[in-house]
Formats: C-alpha cells, sequence, structure tokens
C-alpha cells in the first residue's frame, strides 16, 4: 500500500518540481540559519559561524539531488522537461507539426488497419481451446488435377472408415455444408447449415451456450435434432429462452432445438461474410450415401483432434494405413483410384488462401509508412539544420551529446505518439467502413477489429517510427561542429553539406519504394484490365438468376419433381417479357462447380495423365439461350431428349479440342466414370463456346452439359437406387425489361406452384460476374491507393529537399544572377536536382520492382511482372511528378533577386 | 586498533528511517537540523552523517505517510520545518522495530555460534 502511494507521489511530484524546489530552499535555508546560530552561541565570528554551518551539513547541491532523486522518478523528470521543451519549439512552428502528424497518422492508421486484418486472419489463435490440436484430414485423389479442390475432401465411407479405424485422435468426425428451407415460423426461408457428426463439437471443444450439443449415439441413431447459432437465435426466435425443446421444420421435417452455441462460435471457417453456418444437425450418413456413385463422391470434409503426443505426420501415417484398407474394398469400378490421406492442422487449411493478398497488402502499407518516416525525418533533418547555430551554442555552453540526443527523440516520440493517437482513430473509422468491402475470400472476418494486440501494435509502431525517425537529426545534432557553426556567422554560404547526402539519400530511397509500389499497383490495374476483357462466353445483361431446392419429404418421387420442373418452366416461359428460362445445375461465375471423371470413346490418355476431369451440368429448358451461350455446331437439347431416349451432351470447345482436336466433335461418344467403371455412352450432339464458371481470371474448366432427364440413365452402376435427379438447380431468366424487374415476378410464379419453396441467392447475372471479380478489384482497389499514397508522400519529399537547398543556396544564387548566369539557367540547374534524385531513385525502384516480382506473380493475370510498358509508364510518371515537385523551388529561384548578393552579407 | 575503533561506521541500508521514526515517536515534532543533532549524541559521534543526508530519509517517509511535515517557528523565533510521526508511522515504527529486532537477533546468534 505504501508504495503504490508513494509510486503516485513521485510521479505527482514530477508536475510540482518548481514549488517543491522553493521548499526544499526554504527548508535548508532555515537548516543552515539555525546551525550558524548554533555555532554563533558557541562564540564563533559569524563569518566562521557560517562557514562552520556549511561544513556540518555537506554539500547543499548534493543534498539538493539527493532529495529530487528519492521524491520523484528523475529519468522521467527529464523526458517530461524535454517533451514540455518539444511542445513548446511545436507551438512555434504549428505548420510543421500539423504536417509531420497528419503524414504519420495517415501513415500509422493505415498500416494499423491492415495489421488488424492480419492480426484478425492470420495470427489470431482459432477460437478453440488448444487449437494447434485441431486437424483437418481429407483425401488427395491422385490424378484428379482438380483446381477447386484446395481443401481435401473424403467420401461417406471414409467418414465411417476413419472414424472407426484410426488411433491418432481424441475425437474425429465429418461434416458437410447443407441447405435447409426453414418453415413453420413465419416466412420459409433458405438456411446455410452443417451436417456433422456428434464427434465434432467434442473435437472443438466448445460448449454450448444454452442446453447441449448433440452426441455421436444421436447422430448414429438419427436422431432430428438441431444446435443453433447465436446470431440465428438473435435474429429468428429473438433470443427466445423457451426455444429448447421446440420444434423446427427443416426440409418440412421436424427437428428438436437442443441447443444454442456461443456467439464467437463459428464452423465451419469459411471465408467471407455470408455463408456461415446457421445451424448444425446431425451427420447422419443415409444407407445410399454408401453405395455406387455416393462412394466415389468426396463431398465431405473431416476435422479432429490429435491425441496429445501425436503429431499430425503420426496421424497421417495413421491414417494412410486406413486408407489401404479402405481401397482394397473399393468396388470393381472405383479400382483404378488412389487415395492419399491428408492431415494438416485446421489453421494452416482456413487460412492459406488468404495469406498472401494479406502478406500483400501488410508490405505495402509499411512501405507506405516507411515512407511517411522518411519524410517526417527528412523534416526534421531540415529543422535541426535550421537550428544548428542554437545547438551549436548549447554544446559550447556544454550541453551533453546524450541531452541532444534525447532531446531530437523526444521531439519526434511526441510527434508520432500524436500521430499513432490520430491514426488509431482512423484505423477504428477505416475499420468500421472497411470491413463490409473485404472480399468474400478472407477467411474470420468477423474476428477483424481493434482490439489490445492491434492497439498495442499501433503504440509500438509509433514509438518505433518516432525513435527511428528520431535519429537521423538526433545524430546530425550532435555531429554539429561548434567551431564551424559559429565560425559560419551569418554567411549563409552552403552548410551542412552532409546533411545534404543524407536528405537526398532518404529522398531516393522513398522515390524507390514508391516506384514499386506505382507499378506493383500499375500491374494490378493491367491484369484487372485483362480480366474485363475476358470472353466470359456468356452475355450477362438482362439476365437473373436463382436457385431452389426441392425438400425431399414432398418432392418423394421423379414424376413429382418432373411435374415441378415443367410447371415451373412452362409458366416463367409464360411471363410477360420472358425471353428465355432454362434450368443448370453450375451457374456461370458463381464458382460451384467441381470435377467429374469421363472416360472418352477412342482417346488413349498419356502415360501417368491422371483422370479426365470435367465440369458437368445437367440442363432443363434452354439455359443456352437464357445465358447466351453461342452455340458453335451441332444442335442444342429438344424435349426428345428425354429419360428414355439415347444419351445425349454438348460439351464446350476446350474439351472438344482437348480430345478431338481438328475433328468434329459431334457424333463422338464419352461416358462418365473410369474406363473400368460400367457406364453408358452418351453421343455429343453439339459443342458450345467456353464459359467461366469461377472468376474471369480463373482457367476455362473442361465442360459437359447433358439433359437432367437423362442424368439416372447415364450415372450406370453409379446411380442409386431411387436416385432423383433435378431435385435442385439455378433457374436463369432472359427478359426485356432489366432484371431486377423480374425478381418479384419470379418469386410470385415460384410461389404458386410451391407456396413455401424459397429462393435462394437470387441475383443478376451481372452482380455475380460482379462479385467474382471482387477478390481482383479489392486488390487492386488497395494497392493502388496506397501506391498513390506512397507518390505523393515521395513527391513531397522531392519538393521538401529542393525547396530547402533552394532557401540555403539563396545567396548563392544571386551572386550567379549578378554575375550574369540566365535565369533559365538557374532553372534548369534546379530542376536538374530534382530530376537527378528522381532518376536515381526510379533506377533503384525498378531493381526493386523486379525483386517483388516473385510475390507479385501470383496476383497477376495474364501480365507478366516485367511488362515493359508498365514499367516504362511508372517510371515516366515517377519522373514527371518530380521534375513538377522540382519546379516550384526551381521557379521561386530563379526569380531570385541579385540584389540578394550585395544585401547578404 | 584504537584509531580503527573510531573510525565512523555507515549506516545500514533501511535503518535511518528507523532512527529517524524512533527519534520523532520519542521525542516528539523535531525539526531536521533537531533530528541530525540528535543522531550524532546517540552515536557519540560515531555516525558519518552530513546532515543533508537526512533530506532523502525524511522526504521517503513523508511519501509513506508515516511522518508529516509542518512548517513552525523555533523559540530563537526561526523558521524551520517540524516532522511529526503519524498514526500510520506509529503502527510502522512498531513493525519494524520488531523486524529489526529478529534481524539483529539472527545476526548476533549466527556470529556466537561462528566464534
Amino acid at each position: 500500500m505504501r508504495y503504490v502511494r508513494r509510486i503516485f507521489l513521485r510521479l505527482y511530484k514530477l508536475f510540482t518540481n518548481s514549488k517543491t524546489e522553493a521548499e526544499l530552499a526554504r527548508e535548508i535555508a532555515a537548516h543552515l540559519a539555525l546551525l550558524e546560530d548554533e555555532y554563533l552561541r558557541q562564540g564563533m565570528s559569524p563569518d566562521d559561524a557560517r562557514l562552520a554551518a556549511r561544513r556540518a551539513y555537506g554539500g547543499v547541491e548534493q543534498a539538493k539531488q539527493l532529495h529530487r532523486n528519492e521524491r520523484a522518478f528523475q529519468g522521467l523528470g527529464q523526458i517530461l522537461q524535454d517533451t514540455r521543451y518539444t511542445f513548446r519549439q511545436l507551438r512555434k512552428s504549428p505548420g510543421f507539426a500539423v504536417t509531420a502528424i497528419l503524414m504519420l497518422a495517415l501513415g500509422i492508421g493505415a498500416t494499423t488497419a491492415i495489421f488488424s486484418i492480419v492480426e484478425g486472419v492470420l495470427l489470431r489463435p482459432l477460437p478453440f481451446p488448444d487449437p494447434d490440436r485441431v486437424v483437418i484430414l481429407g483425401d488427395v485423389l491422385e490424378g484428379s488435377h482438380c483446381a477447386s479442390c484446395t481443401h481435401a475432401h473424403v467420401t461417406a465411407p471414409d467418414i465411417r472408415n476413419y472414424m472407426r479405424d484410426t488411433q491418432s485422435f481424441t475425437h474425429l468426425g465429418g461434416y458437410q455444408g447443407a441447405d435447409f428451407e426453414l418453415s413453420g415460423t413465419g416466412n420459409p426461408v433458405a438456411l446455410n447449415a452443417t451436417r456433422m457428426s456428434g464427434e465434432v463439437f467434442a473435437a472443438l471443444g466448445v460448449a454450448p451456450l444454452m442446453g447441449r450439443v448433440f452426441t455421436q449415439r444421436e447422430d448414429e441413431q438419427h436422431q432430428q435434432v438441431a444446435v443453433l447459432s447465436y446470431s440465428m437465435w438473435r435474429s429468428r426466435f429473438h433470443g427466445d429462452a423457451t426455444i429448447l425443446g421446440s420444434k423446427i421444420l427443416l426440409d418440412r421435417k421436424p427437428y428438436t432445438v437442443v441447443g444454442v452455441m456461443p456467439r464467437n462460435f463459428e464452423f465451419p471457417l469459411k471465408p467471407g461474410h455470408v455463408n456461415h453456418s446457421e445451424l448444425w444437425v446431425p451427420l447422419s450418413l443415409q444407407p445410399e450415401e454408401f453405395t455406387a456413385g455416393y462412394a466415389a463422391s468426396w463431398n465431405f470434409q473431416m476435422v479432429g483432434r490429435l491425441k496429445p503426443g501425436i503429431t499430425a505426420e503420426q496421424a497421417q501415417s495413421d491414417a494412410e494405413r486406413v486408407a489401404r484398407e479402405t481401397m482394397r474394398s473399393y468396388p470393381a469400378f472405383m479400382r483404378s483410384l488412389r487415395i492419399h490421406p491428408v492431415v494438416t492442422p485446421l489453421r494452416e487449411d482456413t487460412v492459406e488462401q488468404a495469406r498472401p493478398l494479406v502478406r500483400t497488402l501488410l508490405l505495402a502499407v509499411i512501405i507506405v509508412l516507411l515512407i511517411a518516416c522518411a519524410n517526417l525525418a527528412g523534416l526534421l533533418l531540415v529543422r535541426s539544420i535550421r537550428r544548428r547555430r542554437e545547438i551549436a551554442v548549447r554544446l559550447a555552453l556544454g550541453a551533453r551529446a546524450a541531452t541532444l540526443l534525447r532531446q531530437a527523440i523526444v521531439e519526434s516520440m511526441v510527434l508520432s505518439i500524436a500521430g499513432g493517437g490520430i491514426g488509431l482513430a482512423l484505423a477504428a473509422a477505416a475499420l468500421r467502413v472497411g470491413v463490409g468491402l473485404l472480399p468474400e475470400t478472407l477467411p474470420r472476418v468477423r474476428e477483424i477489429g481493434l482490439d489490445w494486440p492491434v492497439m498495442l501494435f499501433a503504440l509500438g509502431l509509433g514509438l518505433l517510427t518516432g525513435f527511428l525517425c528520431g535519429l537521423a537529426p538526433a545524430f546530425a545534432a550532435i555531429r554539429t561542429s561548434v567551431n564551424e557553426a559559429l565560425k559560419e556567422g551569418g554567411r549563409t554560404g552552403t552548410p551542412g553539406s552532409g546533411h545534404a547526402s543524407l536528405r537526398s539519400g532518404l529522398v531516393v530511397a522513398e522515390i524507390a519504394v514508391a516506384l514499386v509500389l506505382l507499378t506493383a499497383s500499375g500491374l494490378l490495374l493491367r491484369s484487372f484490365q485483362k480480366m474485363r476483357a475476358v470472353n466470359i462466353g456468356f452475355v450477362p445483361d438482362h439476365t437473373l438468376a436463382a436457385l431452389y431446392d426441392l425438400p425431399s419429404q414432398q418432392y418423394a418421387t421423379q414424376s413429382a419433381i418432373d411435374i415441378f420442373s415443367e410447371d415451373l418452366r412452362r409458366s416463367l416461359q409464360e411471363l410477360p417479357g420472358v425471353e428465355a428460362v432454362g434450368i443448370t445445375s453450375l451457374l456461370p461465375a458463381a464458382g460451384n462447380g467441381f470435377g467429374i471423371a469421363f472416360t472418352i470413346e477412342g482417346y488413349i490418355p498419356p502415360k501417368g495423365a491422371g483422370l479426365n476431369m470435367a465440369a458437368m451440368s445437367q440442363v432443363l429448358g434452354d439455359p443456352f439461350q437464357a445465358l447466351g451461350i453461342r452455340l458453335l455446331r451441332g444442335r442444342g437439347f429438344t424435349e426428345s431428349d428425354k429419360a428414355g431416349s439415347q444419351l445425349v451432351a454438348i460439351v464446350n470447345r476446350k474439351m472438344a479440342q482437348r480430345y478431338w482436336p481438328g475433328q468434329d466433335p459431334i457424333g463422338k461418344r464419352l461416358r462418365r466414370g473410369m474406363p473400368e467403371t460400367v457406364t453408358p455412352w452418351m453421343t455429343v450432339v453439339g459443342e458450345v463456346d467456353d464459359v467461366k464458371l469461377g472468376p474471369p481470371d480463373a482457367e476455362t474448366a473442361l465442360q459437359v452439359y447433358q439433359p437432367v432427364t437423362q442424368t439416372v440413365a447415364s450415372e450406370g452402376v453409379f446411380a442409386t437406387a431411387g436416385e432423383l435427379s433435378a431435385s435442385n438447380g439455378w433457374i436463369v431468366l432472359r427478359s426485356r425489361v432489366a432484371p431486377e424487374q423480374m425478381e418479384n415476378l419470379l418469386r410470385a410464379t415460384v410461389q404458386k406452384i410451391d407456396q413455401q419453396l424459397p429462393l435462394y441467392q437470387m441475383q443478376t447475372m451481372e452482380h455475380a460476374i460482379s462479385n467474382s471479380e471482387a477478390p481482383r478489384r479489392f486488390n487492386t482497389v488497395l494497392i493502388s491507393s496506397f501506391a498513390i499514397a506512397a507518390v505523393l508522400l515521395s513527391v513531397l519529399g522531392i519538393y521538401a529537399v529542393i525547396a530547402f537547398s533552394v532557401a540555403l543556396r539563396e545567396q548563392e544564387i544571386a551572386v550567379r544572377i549578378a554575375l550574369g548566369c540566365q535565369r533559365s539557367g538557374v532553372l534548369v540547374l534546379i530542376l536538374g536536382s530534382g530530376v537527378r534524385l528522381a532518376a536515381v531513385g526510379c533506377g533503384l525502384g525498378l531493381l526493386g520492382a523486379a525483386a517483388a516480382s516473385r510475390l507479385l506473380r501470383s496476383f497477376l493475370f495474364d501480365v507478366s511482372p516485367f511488362d515493359p510498358g508498365v514499367l516504362a509508364l511508372s517510371a515516366v510518371v515517377m519522373l514527371l511528378l518530380a521534375l513538377a515537385a522540382s519546379a516550384l523551388p526551381a521557379r521561386r529561384a530563379s526569380s531570385t533577386d541579385p540584389m540578394l548578393a550585395l544585401r547578404g552579407e | 586498533m584504537s584509531s580503527k575503533e573510531k573510525e565512523p561506521i555507515q549506516l545500514l541500508q533501511g535503518t535511518l528511517d528507523l532512527i529517524v521514526l524512533r527519534t520523532l515517536a520519542s521525542m516528539g515534532p523535531q525539526h531536521a537540523y533537531q533530528i541530525a543533532t540528535r543522531l550524532q549524541q546517540i552515536s557519540d559521534r560515531l555516525l558519518n552523517l552530513n546532515q543533508g543526508t537526512l533530506y532523502p530519509a525524511l522526504v521517503r517517509l513523508e511519501q509513506y505517510g508515516w511522518i508529516k511535515g509542518t512548517w513552525g517557528r523555533t523559540e530563537n523565533n526561526r523558521e524551520a520545518k517540524y516532522y511529526e510521526i503519524t498514526k500510520a508511522g506509529q503502527k510502522a515504527l512498531g513493525e519494524e522495530t520488531e523486524k529489526w529486532r529478529r534481524m539483529s537477533a539472527l545476526v548476533e546468534r549466527l556470529l556466537l555460534e561462528e566464534s
């Protein structure tokens, strides 16, 4: 207690210094007087008495210093004094102070905002206890060069086998995203949900907020129970505390709500803002999921918790043993498939794809900050040069170098901490607005925000930048030669040439890094432009799309589904303003396709080529016309391509050129599965243009279309008994009016056929494309805005350096003009010095851009990182800006009055 | 040998606080000069103490809240700052004395056993 009291007092005393000093002096004087009295009383002369009193007392100054050390934190005291001094200095030059603080605020603010993304997405541990032991288990299918399979998946039999036979996990379970129709509480709505094993909750180790989670036993017994997410509980059930035990209808089947998860629980950790799982139901694998086609569908994922002491590698070899067993019991048609299980930490799996983007952003923003720092260092240097005489006088009077050093650093720290504070506020504002604009490819976006680590980061950044920026002027100050500085007297010659090269060095470095960013931004813009120019293979305007999914409870037979589809197609066709209607299982630009293996008649794959994978769309009606996909050869599907008739297919151009190069693909045959699979042949009846199923900058997939009515027949042994087709699909509608105007009409038409059926993800095709372009747009816009900031700052830097050197050389220029130098000559002289700096900086910057090319390459589309056009243009822009920045001081120099040469002395 | 005995001794760390407190407790409010004089009296001039070295101890004790200084007048009508022990100071003095006794007893015992 007494120590606490003392700490406060010692801090407090820092601020009441003059009062305490006066009091101390008074006390000492009183003490000495008493001593003197005593000696006088002993019979000394007054002079002797005074001396004796002093002797007895000891050194007055030493006593005072001891007192000071005891009563207050002296180190702090000096810094406080320096801070006061700095405030006085800054108040005298508010322009400088505001410029410096704002510059730093922008730099630190931007860096903090980006860092908060880095922290939320990459650095923060997953919100599960002991998160490093949570891993993903999945199969890599040999030879399936599947681009969309970045996360390893498993099949339903795999889930059973891995759960039963591995020994490396305390808990292991499978899961799969699922869409449900929620009804019974107001309007039917579409839900993002997850089917998962009871073991998954145990593996993640998160307790529910209310109620309980479901168990593995309930999962195996196919109990219809559901656990709600916090947000769903709040939004759809108004946080009703009595929700536990009540029934909800999912796909028109009753489920009992058994629990509500806490607010921060999220699983799977999907990227983006939408698509988060709103509720969890038991996986309860159906018997058919173990047979035929399902057994060869890698549609599930697995998550587990490693046993203590077991590494991911050990778990992987454990899983490999199980996988070998699984492959031994493969049915005949899967014999040629080879799987390799991989075990990766969940964190890796989650952030892997976001890492390059986030790192690049951080690098870009740090460059901006460095430039701001260099500028501030330059400004401080200029100030310290202006104060050379003052510093020299202080040195001459015995100021210690350490004191000057401390003062310089305190000055820049005061600026940087102020900048850091404002920067933090800017970052908070930017995050408030900006998180909503982050691309859907970024995971864990909900966790982004200003929290303690981020605040500490901003503060640390402020201190660090302050310290670094202070170093240059600090050393310039202590290197001041007293003699020279004082000798120079009123003469203004060209002092401080050593510092001039330091200042030039700073500016050259600034221009170099700014140019690296500028070229990066140029390359990204060029990529964006290239992406916009890509032929996406369909015509997006006037097209509306929406997804439906028929609940199996109501649509239990193929005829029920077919009646619905036919009804839907016909009523949509009859709507006023509709040009074409189609239903397709894969929507272009939505990026939701995965590969299916094909066997091509007469095609002998080169050795080691792996599986022939293609994206397969089942269509109904005329989606080709609705989407504006061009038919290149042959015919589209007609009414007569139905279940019982000859199996037909349409391929895209890429597919035709890959397997039948230089030939007409019409009449060629292909079938599903591997060569050993027994499936019927499908005859190619048409060839259509390549369509981008994902974003325009992604590779075009090999594509096959077939009438949805022929799906089951084409699957041969893959088909499960009683398998239904066409129970879901994307409606695509081409209209003469704006597609937004069709939205209500489409919704009304669907509800006329099925009152309860919700439509998911209704969007215009233009919107779908814009969504698919969003990640690239985000990179481009952000990097470009950093580049603009960097370039502006470095131009400011050039301006400051040139303007200052002109101010210093005023006298010299006046002499030159007086001696007959042309004003244009002066102009060229000054412009030349600016451009020279910029040219050196550009040279270095181009080297830097080359060095950064490796990092950048993965973000570019169809553009080389050494694209000469972009590199040259960036350099020229930089040089022109440098020229413009030096033009102002150059003009001022050229209009110097020659009379100055005479008056100056 | 005798010259060695006469050599002033250094105060142990922390003992000055105790001595000052004790002095104030037994003699009532005192100013710094009186405290210093008193110290020299009881130590038989063996303490090597410049009077100014008292000040840190005084400021420390004051910041602990154990003593309190007020300006007053001496009998010769000189002004002086009188220090007075507080309630907390009385309590602390008891504790510190106890601590010191235990400490010195321990050292004494050790020295006896060693010799």
